[in-house]
């Protein structure tokens, strides 16, 4: 017999066995992750109303407050709260 | 040509060209054009992975499948339409796959080779079917040794049933170059097994 086809017959046996299946929720999952979430109109209104609550909670909790601490406070709070809501969108991506 | 402009609403999105699909994420963010992508390129995708990936990291396949689709779905604006939709995705399952495979090759394997081979035959003496399996996975070790884009062809061919025409498209190759791959692929693997002391007979 042919070498070539000697190690045809060769790989057959060595490759004889089940290949892998992708799992049947393979597409739903990947929807999953690609569809952006949105919000009910419930969600958006529940939003809405934290808002405007903690604006005007944070405007009379600063009521007496001088303008460097409110700067100070303006300039540490932002990058804190954008880190962290990077990180909590980091986590939950990898679930 | 099964294209039509992008404005008018498909009958069928399974009916569509892929570039007209593309078209649909890209102008409407249309999710339904993009599920029809993935139900097209589900299975190639995760074939062409597991080839790459061999029979040790399989049961990553589905995962590295899982980031291609993404990969794909946040780079589809990057898409020119130079080369074709297939062309472009499966060459961005190839590479992907490789650097999975560059990450997770000294991790211990999930299965050993030995799973890959067939059920021994109970009409064989034990001596021969001991020298089978021994034979088998000095097989499957020297395939591991191949050129990346020689063992994605021997494992697409063997162990996958896909034909010589998938595997070109696959692997972006003429179909003679896919034999040729295959055929080098095998003279390779006879000189190393007979280096190895084992006899291909």
């Amino acid at each position: 017999m042919h070498d070539d086809e000697m190690m045809d017959r060769l790989l057959r046996d060595a490759m004889a066995a089940d290949a892998p299946r992708l799992s049947p929720a393979f597409d739903a999952r990947i929807m999953r992750r690609v569809r952006p979430r949105r919000l009910t109109s419930m969600g958006r209104a529940v939003i809405a109303v934290y808002m405007v609550v903690a604006a005007a909670t944070a405007v009379w909790l600063m009521r007496d407050l001088d303008v460097k601490s409110i700067v100070a406070a303006v300039v540490i709070g932002v990058p804190v709260a954008v880190g962290a809501s990077a990180y909590g969108r980091r986590l939950t991506a990898g679930h | 040509m099964r294209a039509e402009p992008a404005s008018a609403e498909p009958a069928s999105y399974a009916d569509q060209a892929d570039e007209w699909l593309v078209e649909r994420c890209h102008s409407s963010a249309d999710d339904a054009a993009f599920a029809e992508l993935v139900r097209r390129y589900r299975e190639p995708v995760f074939r062409l992975v597991v080839s790459i990936l061999g029979q040790e990291f399989a049961p990553d396949a589905e995962d590295v499948a899982q980031d291609v689709m993404l990969r794909v779905h946040h780079s589809l604006r990057s898409f020119r339409g130079e080369a074709k939709f297939g062309s472009w995705i499966y060459r961005i399952a190839f590479n992907q796959a490789l650097n999975v495979k560059a990450r997770v090759r000294y991790r211990a394997p999930h299965v050993s080779d030995q799973a890959l081979a067939a059920t021994p035959s109970q009409e064989r003496s034990p001596y021969d079917q001991l020298q089978g399996e021994r034979r088998q996975r000095a097989v499957l070790a020297c395939v591991g040794e191949l050129p990346e884009v020689y063992q994605s062809a021997l494992r697409l061919h063997y162990w996958l049933g896909a034909s010589m025409s998938e595997i070109a498209v696959m692997l972006d190759a003429p179909e003679n170059t896919v034999k040729s791959y295959l055929h080098r692929a095998r003279q390779l693997l006879h000189a190393m097994l007979t280096e190895r002391g084992f006899d291909a007979r």
